[in-house]
C-alpha cells in the first residue's frame, strides 16, 4: 500500500514537472511539437478565418455556419496557455465579429 | 453646513472651470519622424525598465497593417493588447519577428524579451524600452525616407505613392502567423456627403483600404453601421480617435490634410 | 455647557462660510471685469509686437534665438509656416533644435542654403560652417546690430494702421505679396471652398455683434492653421467664447493677442462699439 502510494507520489510530479516545461514552452512559432489536439483546433481556425476576405460573397446560411464553427473554437481557445489564449481571442474576436457583421448586412438589405 | 461648503466649492470650480479646460490652442505637431509614435508601459516601469517606444513608420515599410493588427493581434491603443515580456518570449506579439531567427533585409531580427536575461542583454533590452534615453537606433528616418515622395503631415512621406512606384514593398502574409487567404472580393469604392455646406465629397476608396487592412481590422469594431447613411460620423468624432480618426489623427495620413478626402469637388 | 460651545462653533463657522462666499463674489466680480468689461492693457511697441524668444536650448550656446514675425509675415502666408513647417503656436513649443533644423525641419524646411526665394539662396540655419556673426542673425537677444533687417525701415513704406502695419491694406496695395507656396517644400493642393462670413452675437449689450471674415482668414490661413486644434466645432453655437478665453490666448486670442492685430483694436471685429474702444 505504502510503495503503490510512492510510485503514484512519484509519478504525479513527473507529470507536473513535465507539464510545467510544457507550459513555458519554447520560444519560436515553430516550437515544440505541438499535441495533435492543439493541431486540429489550430486547422479549424486557419479554415474558418482564412476566409473572411470573401465573407461579403457568402449567403446568409454559410456565414451562420461559419458564426457556429468560431463559436465551438471560443472553449477550445479558453484552454490555451495566457499567451496563445491573449492572442487567439482577439484573432477570434475579429473573424467572428466580420461574418457576423457581414451577417447583419445582409439582413438588412433584405429588409 | 458641508452642503453650503460644497456649493461654494462648486461655484468657484465653474467660474475659474473655463481656464482649466484646454480647447482653443494650436497643438503641437509631431516631427515627421515622431508621427505614429506609440509609447507602451504596461509593466515596463514595474520591471525598472524604461517604457517601450514603437516607432510605427519602419514597420509598416515592411508590413501591411494587416500582418500586426489582424494576423499578429495587436491592439489598436497604446496599452489595449497588454503584451507581457513572457508573451514575447513565447513569440507571439513582439516575439513573433523579434525571436532571433527571422530574416528581414538579409538581418537577423533581434530577439525581444528573452527568459533569461543578463546584465550583457541590457543594451538590446534599450532598444526598444527606449523612452527618455538617446538611444541609436539601426534605422534612421532622415535616411529612409530621402528617396521617398513627400507629402503634408504626418510622416511628410507619400506611403502610397511609395509603395506604387515599389521603393517599399509591405508584406501582407508572414510564414506561421498569417493564414493562407485565396481572394480578395473588393468592395465598391463610394462617396459620404459632408453636412457642411460647400466641403468636397469624400470619396472612400474601399480598395485601398482593404489591401492593405484586409476587412476585420475596421469591421465591426471601428465601423460597426452595416447600413450606408444610418451612421452620421462626425469631425469632431474623427478627432477623438473614432471611426477614421482610429488611424488617421496618429499613424495614417493625418485628419487635418483635408484634402486628401474631401477631394470631390462639389456639383452645382 | 455644551450647547455653549456648540452655538460658538456655529458661529466660527458662519463666518468661515461668509468669507467662502464674499471671495466667490469677488472672483465672479473680477472675471466679469477683465473679460467683458476689457480694459486693454496697452500691446507694445509695434516692431516688438510678433516677438518670440527662444530659448530651450540656445541660452548655454551661441544665446536665445529673437523670431521677429513681421518679417516672415511680410513675406509668407501664416499657413506656410503653421502648415506646411509645422510650428507651433507658443514660443518654445516647437521643440526646435539645431538637429531639427540641419535636418530640414523646422526653420531648416526653408533655411537649408538651397531653397530660393526671391531669387535669392535662404541661409542656412545652424549650419557647421556659420561662424559667430552667421549665428547671430538669429540668436541675437542682446546683441546690437547683428540683424539684417530693422523695423522701422523695412516697414517705411507699408501702409499703418491704428497700431502698427496695416497688413491687410499692404497686400491690397501691392507693398508685400505673401507667398503661399514654397517649392521643395509645399504640397499642391486644389483650393478649398472658401466658407461663407457670419456674425457671431455678442454676449452684452455695449459691444456689437462681431463680424468674422472666414474668407480673409482662410486667404492667409488655410483651414488647417484653426480646424480642428483653436477651434474644434464644425456647429455654429457649441462653444461660448468670450473675451476672457481670447486674453487667455485662446481661440481667436491664439493668434489674436501676440501676432495678428491686438485685441485692443476692438472696431476691427465689433464694427460698432464699445463705446471706450480707442
Amino acid at each position: 500500500m505504502f510503495k503503490a502510494k510512492i510510485i503514484a507520489v512519484l509519478l504525479f510530479i513527473g507529470l507536473a514537472g513535465l507539464c510545467g516545461v510544457r507550459a513555458i514552452g519554447a520560444p519560436s512559432l515553430s516550437a515544440a511539437q505541438p499535441s495533435p489536439a492543439q493541431e486540429a483546433w489550430q486547422k479549424e481556425f486557419d479554415e474558418v478565418c482564412s476566409k473572411t476576405q470573401d465573407a461579403m460573397t457568402f449567403s446568409q446560411e454559410e456565414l451562420t455556419v461559419l458564426l457556429r464553427r468560431c463559436d465551438a473554437l471560443l472553449p477550445q481557445i479558453e484552454k490555451l496557455d495566457e499567451s496563445r489564449k491573449k492572442v487567439y481571442m482577439g484573432r477570434l474576436r475579429m473573424c467572428r465579429g466580420l461574418y457576423a457583421y457581414v451577417l447583419d448586412a445582409k439582413r438588412n438589405e433584405k429588409k | 453646513m458641508n452642503k453650503r461648503i460644497f456649493i461654494a466649492l462648486a461655484l468657484i470650480l465653474v467660474f475659474c472651470g473655463q481656464a482649466l479646460s484646454q480647447t482653443g490652442t494650436k497643438k503641437k505637431r509631431p516631427l515627421p519622424y515622431e508621427y505614429g509614435r506609440v509609447i507602451i508601459n504596461n509593466y515596463s516601469e514595474k520591471a525598472n525598465l524604461a517604457p517601450v517606444v514603437f516607432e510605427h513608420w519602419i514597420h509598416r515599410s515592411k508590413f501591411t497593417c494587416r500582418v500586426c493588427h489582424v494576423d499578429i493581434g495587436f491592439a489598436m491603443k497604446a496599452g489595449a493588447t497588454d503584451i507581457k515580456a513572457t508573451d514575447n518570449a513565447r513569440g507571439y506579439y513582439c516575439g513573433t519577428c523579434h525571436n532571433g531567427k527571422m530574416l528581414s533585409e538579409g538581418k537577423t531580427v533581434f530577439e525581444s524579451c528573452s527568459r533569461n536575461v543578463t546584465a550583457k542583454d541590457a543594451k538590446r533590452c534599450e532598444r526598444c524600452h527606449s523612452f527618455g534615453k538617446t538611444v541609436k537606433s539601426d534605422y534612421d528616418f532622415f535616411s529612409f525616407s530621402q528617396p521617398l515622395p513627400k507629402e503634408r503631415f504626418g510622416n511628410g512621406l507619400d506611403w502610397e505613392k511609395s509603395e506604387e512606384l515599389g521603393l517599399i514593398k509591405p508584406a501582407s502574409f508572414l510564414e506561421g502567423v498569417s493564414i493562407q487567404r485565396k481572394s480578395l472580393s473588393l468592395q465598391n469604392d463610394f462617396a459620404l456627403i459632408p453636412t457642411v455646406a460647400g466641403m468636397p465629397e469624400i470619396i472612400f476608396s474601399h480598395k485601398k483600404h482593404t489591401v492593405w487592412n484586409g476587412c476585420e481590422l475596421c469591421h465591426p469594431e471601428i465601423f460597426m453601421g452595416v447600413k450606408r447613411g444610418t451612421v452620421k460620423y462626425s469631425m469632431v468624432d474623427n478627432f477623438e480617435g473614432k471611426s477614421c480618426g482610429a488611424c488617421h489623427n496618429t499613424v495614417a495620413f493625418p485628419l487635418t490634410d483635408c484634402q486628401r478626402c474631401h477631394s470631390t469637388p462639389v456639383q452645382p | 455647557m455644551p450647547m455653549c460651545s456648540m452655538q460658538k462653533g456655529t458661529r466660527k463657522n458662519e463666518r468661515g462660510l461668509l468669507l467662502l462666499v464674499l471671495a466667490c463674489g469677488v472672483l465672479l466680480l473680477g472675471n466679469i471685469a477683465s473679460a467683458q468689461i476689457y480694459l486693454p492693457k496697452p500691446p507694445p511697441e509695434p516692431s516688438e509686437y510678433g516677438k518670440v524668444i527662444l530659448d530651450n536650448y540656445s541660452t548655454a550656446g551661441p544665446g536665445a534665438v529673437v523670431f521677429d514675425h513681421w518679417l516672415h509675415r511680410s513675406k509668407f502666408t501664416c499657413r506656410l509656416c503653421h502648415v506646411d513647417v509645422g510650428f507651433a503656436m507658443q514660443a518654445k513649443a516647437t521643440g526646435i533644435r539645431a538637429s531639427t533644423n540641419r535636418q530640414g525641419f523646422h526653420c531648416g524646411a526653408c533655411h537649408d542654403g538651397k531653397k530660393l526665394f526671391d531669387g535669392k539662396t535662404i541661409f542656412a540655419a545652424c549650419s557647421d560652417a556659420a561662424n559667430d556673426k552667421q549665428c547671430a542673425r538669429c540668436h541675437s537677444l542682446g546683441k546690437k546690430g547683428v540683424r539684417e533687417y530693422e523695423y522701422k525701415s523695412y516697414t517705411k513704406k507699408f501702409p499703418k494702421g491704428i497700431y502698427g502695419v496695416d497688413w491687410e491694406g499692404a497686400e491690397r496695395a501691392g507693398v508685400i505679396q505673401p507667398a503661399d507656396f514654397l517649392e521643395g517644400l509645399s504640397v499642391k493642393r486644389a483650393p478649398l471652398q472658401s466658407r461663407e462670413d457670419f456674425s457671431v452675437k455678442a454676449h452684452y449689450p455695449w459691444v456689437s455683434d462681431i463680424s468674422f471674415s472666414h474668407e480673409k482668414h482662410s486667404v492667409w490661413n488655410g483651414c488647417e492653421v484653426c480646424h480642428p486644434d483653436i477651434f474644434p466645432t464644425t456647429k455654429k453655437g457649441t462653444i461660448r467664447y468670450s473675451m476672457f478665453l481670447n486674453i487667455e490666448g485662446r481661440y481667436c486670442g491664439a493668434c489674436h493677442g501676440k501676432v495678428a492685430f491686438p485685441l485692443n483694436n476692438c472696431q476691427s471685429c465689433h464694427p460698432n462699439g464699445p463705446f471706450w474702444a480707442p
